[in-house]
């Protein structure tokens, strides 16, 4: 008996590259933009968007799959405004992948659409490593979650075409250094926007979106 | 837990990896795999996920190692080439952030060890 070595090179994620692929197709064919919203539980993803979506809807039209480990709940929120909503739930894993968000679009109807939201499962980690067929992938933040995050989870922030800061309305009752986080966002991914919101109060939202319809408006042209 | 998904998927790979091996060997020893240190890869969990879904498999009872890469990044200010520390993607000799990344995103199954009959 001998032991032998066979070189292989194989990619490990499996079929999710094929779907995310197929995905990215079947969107950009018909011009329909997909990001994918990463980021803490509780961190405002939701409301992010129920604060952008009075903003997008004379400009954009656009839809929401929410990925949710259980329960409907964001998504009725999403419904409740009159966005088309379809609920992926992960059935207790701590990311979406391609192959579920595929699913999830064929319940929209992806021609009467410029752009969809994927508000991915609240993690910082897992959902970083899968690609589900987004255009780009938005990392969202909140300031009550330590200006550090950048700097423990880089895959997420290098990842990141753009940081969405939530909660800034809560600034004056935190010590939180707001510059600091900023250069975390730097260090990792320099050049990067990082729009600083408050969905309570209403800043950085019109940024947000604004710099949604660009995003859609380039894609269109090009 | 992202590492189950991974486990997972390592270990359809290597089964069928391990299926193209001809003549047919006796064992699978290790499979090696290589990690870019971008992933935020926990090795025990990875290395349980692979055992777990390993089992009752022909490739039961391998050994998994990992390799780490490191993240190595080529700077566009000054030209500067080579590895860097996590977490600050930055040019390691003038600092810029104007930096591409030639390494660190990898994650696939290298190569096999087996024992062959002969």
């Amino acid at each position: 008996m001998n032991e032998q070595t066979l070189r292989v090179y194989k990619d490990l994620m499996g079929d999710n590259h094929t779907w995310a692929d197929v995905t990215r197709r079947l969107l950009s064919a018909r011009g329909v933009h997909m990001l994918n919203l990463i980021g803490s539980p509780g961190a405002g993803k939701t409301r992010l968007l129920e604060a952008a979506a009075p903003r997008l809807f004379p400009r954009l039209r656009f839809a929401v799959l929410e990925g949710d480990v259980e329960t409907t709940r964001d998504a009725e929120r999403m419904a409740r405004l009159g966005v088309p909503t379809s609920q992926l739930l992960s059935g207790g894993s701590c990311h979406l992948e391609a192959k579920l968000v595929h699913y999830g679009l064929r319940d929209l109807e992806i021609d009467a659409l410029d752009l969809v939201f994927v508000e991915n499962v609240g993690n910082l980690v897992c959902p970083a490593e899968f690609d589900i067929g987004e255009h780009a992938k938005v990392a969202v933040l909140s300031v009550t979650e330590g200006e550090d995050k950048p700097h423990k989870y880089p895959l997420l922030f290098r990842e990141a075409e753009a940081v969405v800061l939530t909660k800034t309305d809560l600034l004056p009752h935190l010590d939180y250094d707001l510059e600091a986080v900023l250069r975390a966002v730097e260090d990792v991914h320099a050049g990067i926007p990082v729009f600083q919101t408050s969905a309570r109060a209403g800043d950085g939202i019109q940024a947000f979106t604004d710099w949604l319809a660009g995003r859609v408006a380039w894609r269109e042209t090009t | 837990m992202h590492e189950f998904t991974i486990g997972r998927n390592l270990a359809n790979a290597v089964c069928e990896a391990y299926a193209e091996v001809d003549p047919p060997p006796r064992r699978l020893n290790t499979a090696h795999v290589v990690v870019g240190a971008l992933h935020q890869i926990v090795p025990e969990y990875l290395v349980d996920a692979y055992r777990r879904y390993a089992e009752d498999t022909p490739v039961a009872g391998s050994t998994l190692e990992l390799h780490p890469l490191p993240v190595h990044v080529t700077c566009g200010a000054c030209g500067w080439s080579g590895d860097i520390e996590l977490p600050f993607i930055r040019c390691g000799a003038c600092d810029s952030a104007g930096v591409t990344l030639d390494s660190g995103r990898e994650l696939y199954l290298d190569r096999l060890e087996v024992l062959t009959h002969e």
